[in-house]
């Protein structure tokens, strides 16, 4: 019985001592925080209804004054990319663990944690606007956590004829009459990757390079990524007009939903997917 | 120590073996059915190889289909909408979910899905599989998720039952719900009308005006409504009366092609007496009212179907090609399939 006490008493010391060296060095772990700042150009965006005096307003290359009532997008397929060029996947996989709505009117959604990213010097940042077509199922016994806080009624961000998730929800008035805008994009796309047989992939891979390296270790950085809706109608791709009726090209509510005019939209924000690969996004800064 | 180690490991062994009798699969007898595939009928989808109809698996998804528990308010199942006397279709113009909420389009009839290779008035889903969850968790339909309809489910004996009966276990998973409903809407085959019976020589023959109808229905008709399924499956813009709901462009919605705008899948003529009203928000009310807008003139647009473009957008019919069409068409009812 002394014996073990004695035993117990060098185990509690030796594991004291092993922690305390630990704290000395850097933890092989930290967490990395993103910040989106959704903008008009570089004024941060106040949402506001028809009448509002409030809400940021933006005029768009067309000369159309617009403003947002609501302002959501999902982000996934997160990846961190080292100094030296190794990729980390962030839960790439889980839409659960690795995936989130980033939602105007929530300020806590403004602000996503990774967790758990391996110490070490970051240069570049990887990630989808919406859903990659895999997982775009809206599969509820898979990821319960996802599929609820998409589905929520302050959220809707599901696509139920679709069967896939919104992967971004616009909704505003422009014009000086204020008009509605409804602008919702997702993907339609049958199929496997390489032999879709139908429909539009409205997912988009970004990737944007770090303004200075993100070091995770003892600190745990945040990286402020900057959302700029002016991009929207005066994208790199299309300068968008909108216009309100039931016409083939009528785009601001009407026939928006569908996919015709939706792609334009999806590239002016999450780019191209070849000579544009950061659509709307850009890194304000890198905090260690 | 060492004994008793030995002992224990081999008690552990033993266990291990116990163990694996348990997991041993129970037999189960759930043998497949064969689908009566008429004759001239197209291939079967891919999917149905995939998910071959089974004695207890469609017992199941016919149960599934009639389930009221679906929908958030257990008020509404799959047949409060596509109901059986009426070719699965519910004769309302835009079909009706819970809380009477109105959905975009009619609601489409159910038959011969086996052989479609697009499914809805737009095509997206291209697996039956696939089309259960929409009306589920559809804000105008069943309002609810699959996770919900398990939750309500999941002690009911008899759906227990079914489960072992048809899988061997008691498992209830989403994607058991959708393949035992899917294979339960592949065995709703419908070939058994009179015009079936004529072209299989079965004795009957066409009345005079029917005779007439068939033969304008081959002029001016079959170019689309073809095959066996009396639709060629492709999607037209033929220039009806436009849904003014602005999720509406048709076939463009899936595919973002500009030529596709406003286009719908041709349906199919089998059953057409029963699933009145016509056109994919229920713009007619009748056969008559059809055949009439085709005669007087469609709307242009630009993807207008080149069938009618080409012929000032028109189907000219006389009073009377109107009234055989009509006639022939009611050869394609097949009553039996319909229970009446």
């Amino acid at each position: 019985m002394k014996n073990l006490k004695k035993y117990l008493l060098v185990s509690v010391v030796l594991s004291a001592l092993i922690s305390c060296s630990k704290d000395d060095k850097d933890p092989v772990a930290n967490n990395v925080t993103l910040h989106f700042n959704n903008t008009f150009k570089s004024n941060t965006i106040v949402l506001g209804n028809a009448a509002s005096t409030t809400a940021t307003t933006n005029t768009s290359a067309e000369g159309q004054v617009h403003h947002f009532s609501e302002l959501k997008y999902v982000i996934s397929n997160i990846r961190l990319i080292k100094a030296d060029g190794t990729e980390i996947p962030y839960n790439i996989n889980d839409l659960d663990k690795g995936a989130t709505v980033v939602n105007q009117a929530k300020s806590e959604t403004l602000d996503y944690t990774l967790s758990n990213i391996p110490s070490g010097e970051y240069k570049q940042i990887k990630f989808g606007l919406g859903v990659k077509q895999e997982l775009n199922t809206l599969d509820q016994v898979k990821f319960p956590t996802f599929y609820a806080n998409a589905g929520a009624n302050e959220t809707e961000m599901m696509w139920e004829w679709g069967a896939g998730y919104r992967f971004t929800k616009l909704e505003g008035f422009y014009d000086s009459d204020n008009k509605e805008m409804s602008i919702h994009t997702g993907s339609t796309i049958e199929g496997e990757e390489g032999a879709y047989t139908q429909g539009v992939d409205a997912y988009r891979d970004i990737t944007l390079n770090l303004t200075g390296n993100a070091v995770v270790g003892r600190n745990a950085p945040k990286i402020t990524i900057k959302a700029d809706f002016d991009k929207l109608l005066s994208g790199k791709t299309n300068t968008i007009k909108l216009t309100t009726g039931t016409g083939m090209n009528d785009n601001a509510t009407p026939n928006i939903h569908t996919a015709v005019q939706m792609t334009k939209f999806v590239d002016n924000l999450g780019g191209d997917g070849s000579s544009d690969i950061t659509g709307m996004f850009s890194i304000d800064g890198v905090e260690n | 120590m060492k004994k008793v180690f030995a002992i224990l490991s081999i008690l552990f062994l033993l266990q291990a073996c116990n163990r694996d009798d348990i997991v041993q699969p129970v037999s189960y007898n759930n043998p497949e059915l064969s689908l009566n595939i008429p004759p001239g009928f197209p291939a079967l989808n891919n999917s149905v190889n995939a998910n071959k109809p089974t004695k207890y698996g469609v017992e199941l998804g016919e149960k599934f289909f009639q389930e009221k528990r679906f929908s958030a308010n257990s008020t509404i199942s799959c047949a409060s909408c596509h109901n059986k006397s009426n070719a699965f279709t519910d004769n309302n113009a835009q079909a009706l979910g819970i809380y009477g909420r109105v959905g975009l389009r009619n609601t489409p009839p159910i038959q011969n899905m086996a052989f479609m290779k697009f499914y809805n008035w737009d095509g997206k889903i291209l697996q039956l599989e696939k089309q259960p969850l929409v009306p589920i968790i559809t804000h105008e339909e069943m309002n609810s998720s699959i996770l919900e309809i398990i939750g309500k489910i999941s002690d009911d004996r008899e759906y227990r039952d079914l489960f072992r009966k048809t899988f061997g276990d008691e498992n209830i998973t989403a994607d058991r719900i959708y393949q035992t409903i899917a294979q339960y809407l592949y065995t709703l085959i419908s070939a058994g009308s009179k015009y079936d019976k004529i072209k299989r020589n079965e004795g009957d023959t066409f009345t005079e005006s029917e005779a007439r109808g068939y033969e304008v229905f081959r002029e001016k008709c079959e170019s689309c409504h073809s095959t066996a399924l009396f639709t060629d499956q492709s999607f037209r813009n033929v220039g009806f009366p436009l849904n003014p709901n602005s999720n509406e462009a048709g076939r463009a919605r899936v595919t973002g092609i500009d030529a596709d705008y406003m286009s719908f899948r041709v349906p199919s003529l089998r059953n057409i007496e029963y699933t009145a009203p016509y056109g994919s928000f229920g713009q007619f009310p009748t056969l008559r009212s059809v055949l009439d807008y085709f005669d007087n003139g469609v709307l242009d647009a630009g993807n207008l179907d080149p069938v009618l473009k080409n012929n000032n957008r028109r189907i000219p019919l006389t009073g009377q090609e109107k009234e055989d069409l009509i006639s022939f068409m009611k050869t394609l009812s097949d009553s039996v399939f319909v229970g009446k």
